[in-house]
């Protein structure tokens, strides 16, 4: 089991431009080795919020600290150990893929051209390294740019919408990749949209609206794991007056044929025992979270674009 | 190290982009063509007027000549060259707000100061080894003309001479900095290439006719071109020494009328170009350091 330590901590992050807030007060917390997901709306702050974790925002008030260092003032020794693909990944369209991850190598220093090779492998762009950037398509730009993000061998990743522009397949790959880089003890932060991949390799998530962040914790904490058992009877209105006067059920809804009671999970047979005794023969009993989604929608009130990212 | 690292970063994306080459190609070529220009119109007898002085055609030729090559050279990349560094300048700076690359290179490398800095190094190099190729390539077509045309038996290749040639060239780089901190700082700022080349080439050429109106304006307007860029400039590149038989040709006025119009003397005209280098180099730097990057182009 290896030790949790802080890698990234921001401290009532604030960030005004002029009378527009677009961060308000916002901390973070992300330890090793884990997928930190980092879900908003559209202008909910999250860039903002990125760019001064990465040194490129000032923040109004506040700070942001990386590996210990303050990013506002002293971000070299942070950022050597930070990856970063911010948005659309942005490369010089007149070098070709090896010769910009060259550029960045020779900026970063120690790295080993055979460390560009690898990455060009890693990303499936080998064979089409020696080719200007400029004739790639976007999922190629995308796998350009987490080949970018990982020449540095990091310690902390920050992917803003990683799987924008590839196709299923590309998808997929990324998806897997992510959880891979947290097993090899290297944190993620990750930014998206699509919330049911989000949901499927995240450990933790912050959910920010108007720049505020509305909820943070475990995907099984934000979902609700545990705190909801669906029911389904002979009689569902029955079953609903008979779960309103349990002690333990603080609510009940029905739901697409279902009776959904917020409950302990693990009163399940406790429940089954008297709503028997009432004479209530339950037909199916089973667990049930939310999923991202609704979360999502219940705390910030919006929808989700319909963007192909992760 | 860092500085070095990053410096040869610079240099490594401006050696594989076109512009570099296309600038290069450029400078040598205008060489190349004014040459043999000048060498097809210089063959005739007859004379014309250049800044109120008479000078006859073979004078014109003898310029294309080894002796008068490199400062002959030079003051046409002082002209010409420099707006071609203006571009050079500009698109180094400009073009990384344009691909959106300014946040990629500001989280690779160690300090956003450092690596402005690194940048302009790199730039204000290309422009020396560019002024430099030229001044080679003028001093070849030189050295073929002089050989086919009687020869030469280089007495004229004195310690002073060569002395000379390099001051010429260290002149005519000093007075192209300013023009070249110009494009690059106003690229910065303007987070965009056009608006160094803009604020550059409108410089170069407004400036002179500005500082003609000013002159003519009277007393209280008269004494300000001294103090800006393209008298100053002129100062310095009247220093630059000819063979004592072959007129001045310049693309400016000439030392009387820079005396008549009480231009500073070199050594102020050096302050003043430097001043006006480090407060555009500061602004540069500044805005470069202190600005929040929040898109691929910058806030």
């Amino acid at each position: 089991m290896t030790e949790r330590r802080e890698i990234l901590r921001t401290e009532g992050l604030w960030k005004r431009y002029g009378k527009i807030t677009a961060v308000a007060g916002m901390d973070l917390q992300v330890y090793n080795g884990e997928v930190y997901s980092f879900l908003g709306p559209n202008g909910s702050g999250k860039s903002t919020t990125v760019g001064m974790i990465l040194g490129l925002v000032r923040p109004t008030k506040g700070r942001a600290l990386v590996f210990g260092a303050n990013m506002a003032t002293h971000p070299w020794p942070a950022l050597k150990k930070i990856g970063a693909v911010i948005e659309t990944p942005a490369f010089y369209p007149y070098l070709s893929g090896w010769d910009n991850l060259r550029a960045i190598a020779i900026a970063l220093g120690d790295v080993p051209n055979a460390r560009i090779h690898e990455m060009l492998e890693l990303v499936g762009l080998r064979e089409r390294g020696g080719d200007p950037y400029k004739t790639y398509s976007l999922g190629m730009k995308q796998r350009l740019g987490i080949a970018s993000t990982l020449l540095r061998d990091p310690d902390l990743i920050i992917l803003d919408e990683p799987t924008n522009g590839l196709d299923p397949a590309g998808t997929r790959e990324v998806r897997e990749l992510i959880p891979q880089l947290a097993r090899q003890g290297r944190t993620v932060f990750l930014c998206s949209h699509l919330l049911h991949e989000v949901q499927a390799v995240s450990d933790r998530v912050a959910i920010v609206k108007k720049g505020r962040m509305v909820a943070q914790g475990t995907v099984a904490e934000l979902l609700g794991h545990g705190q909801y058992l669906q029911m389904r009877a002979a009689d569902n209105d029955a079953l609903a007056r008979a779960l309103g006067s349990v002690p333990f059920v603080s609510a009940v809804e029905r739901v697409d044929g279902f009776v959904r009671a917020t409950a302990p999970t693990d009163r399940a047979s406790e429940l089954n025992k008297i709503l028997a005794t009432q004479e209530i023969y339950l037909s199916e009993l089973k667990p049930w979270d939310m999923d991202l989604e609704s979360v999502f929608l219940d705390l910030t009130g919006e929808e989700l674009g319909q963007e192909t990212a992760v | 190290m860092t500085m070095q690292r990053l410096m040869w970063m610079e240099f490594f994306k401006l050696r594989k982009r076109m512009m570099t080459w296309v600038v290069a190609g450029v400078t040598i070529g205008l060489i190349i063509l004014l040459y043999t220009i000048i060498w097809s119109i210089s063959g005739k007898a007859g004379s014309f007027r250049d800044n109120g002085s008479i000078v006859f055609y073979s004078q014109l030729r003898r310029s294309l000549f080894l002796e008068a090559g490199v400062p002959f050279s030079l003051q046409i990349v002082a002209t010409f060259g420099s707006l071609l560094a203006i571009i050079l300048a500009a698109g180094a700076a400009g073009g990384e707000y344009s691909w959106g690359t300014v946040r990629l290179m500001a989280t690779a490398s160690s300090g956003r100061l450092r690596l402005i800095i690194a940048r302009f190094i790199v730039v204000a190099g290309l422009v020396a080894l560019l002024t430099l190729m030229t001044a080679i390539v003028a001093l070849a077509y030189s050295a073929i003309i002089t050989q086919t045309n009687g020869g030469s038996d280089f007495s004229f290749i004195t310690v002073g001479f060569v002395k000379d040639q390099w001051l010429a060239y260290g002149r005519t780089l000093y007075v192209m900095l300013p023009f070249v901190s110009l494009a690059f700082a106003a690229a910065v700022i303007g987070r965009s290439t056009l608006a160094g080349v803009g604020f550059g080439l409108g410089v170069f050429f407004v400036e002179p006719l500005v500082s003609e109106l000013m002159r003519v304006g009277g007393s209280r307007w008269q004494h300000v071109p001294n103090y800006l860029l393209s008298t100053n400039r002129n100062v310095i590149l009247l220093q630059n020494k000819f063979p004592p038989y072959l007129p001045r040709f310049s693309f400016g006025p000439s030392a009387r009328d820079l005396q008549q119009q009480g231009a500073y003397a070199p050594t102020g005209a050096a302050i003043i170009l430097g001043v006006y280098i480090v407060v555009f180099l500061t602004l540069a730097f500044v805005a470069y350091r202190r600005r929040d990057i929040t898109a691929g182009t910058g806030a």
